[in-house]
């Protein structure tokens, strides 16, 4: 089955040549991952907030917000009306 | 059935299947169609995954060189083609453990956590593989685009993270901030534990220095 000669241009896949710096870029992913994770949860936080707030909003203002809202994304279509292509 | 010549027939599509089912389906239709065709296609799986048992797919695992879905002229990898035979085989909790936590063969340990992600409980999942975030071993991919470096830890949090990983869709799972509001999961311990606080910017930097080092 093993007809071709690829074995992985030259990538070398072994452990410890050099245990500092693997441990190193290790911790940095392990830093990417972590700051990810917790962004992910502060957007979740937010998102949360936000919902408590609208539902603690006057229905008034609510609406009010709302058709403010509306009001911005209308303009902004209005504005990019005719400019692609 | 594992000694049937032609694979096909674990497939069976009148609808008649009384083995296991993983999350409510036949296990191997967690490949889609396309690959597993290809997959009994191969020389690999002709000649080097025939009649093998939980036991006797070590000796292949253990030869593992990389790990991927389809390369080249789309072939599958034997990576592949082993998951498949797992699929098939459906070792024991016990037998695929022992696959993972084996200390020596990184790609034996590879394989093992991609079928534990394909067929375990949500829950299970999150327990067993996050504890191989702190592995860093490198791995090799092999993909259509040619081949790139990998590492354990990465290859965990893409099984964890994403929804496609080696040419198969992935089961849905919930997220982990789902099943940590059910009160299913802990919060997950970065594994670097206190020294996460304590980090500062420069820090990031003088490990990006080491990484471009090391490359």
């Amino acid at each position: 089955w093993d007809d071709d000669e690829d074995d992985g241009e030259g990538l070398d896949d072994t452990d410890d040549l050099d245990p500092a710096a693997e441990r190193a870029a290790w911790k940095l992913r392990e830093l990417v991952r972590v700051k990810r994770e917790r962004e992910e949860l502060e957007k979740i936080e937010k998102e949360r907030e936000e919902i408590e707030r609208r539902r603690a909003m006057d229905p008034e203002l609510r609406k009010q917000e709302d058709m403010e809202y509306v009001k911005r994304q209308h303009e902004e279509k209005m504005e990019n009306r005719g400019k692609m292509g | 059935m594992a000694h049937l010549a032609d694979a096909k027939a674990l497939l069976d599509n009148r609808g008649h299947y009384t083995g296991q089912t993983f999350h409510g389906v036949n296990p191997l239709l967690l490949v889609e169609k396309i690959i597993r065709e290809r997959i009994f296609e191969s020389l690999y799986w002709k000649e080097q995954a025939f009649g093998l048992n939980a036991a006797t797919l070590l000796d292949r695992a253990v030869e593992l060189t990389y790990i991927g879905g389809q390369y080249s002229n789309q072939r599958p990898t034997p990576f592949l083609c082993l998951t498949f035979k797992l699929l098939q085989l459906q070792p024991s909790r016990e037998i695929i453990l022992v696959y993972l936590n084996d200390p020596d063969f990184k790609y034996l340990r590879a394989l093992a956590a991609f079928y534990i992600r394909l067929t375990w409980s949500a829950v299970d999942i999150y327990r067993t593989l996050e504890p191989l975030m702190g592995d860093y071993r490198k791995l090799k991919v092999r993909g259509m685009g040619g081949w790139r470096m990998t590492y354990v830890d990465e290859f965990v949090d893409e099984l964890l993270t994403k929804e496609r990983v080696c040419d198969i869709a992935l089961p849905h799972i919930k997220t982990r901030a789902m099943l940590e509001d059910a009160d299913e999961l802990e919060p997950r311990e970065s594994l670097l534990g206190s020294e996460v606080e304590s980090e500062g910017e420069s820090d990031v930097e003088e490990d990006k220095g080491a990484n471009s080092g090391d490359e």
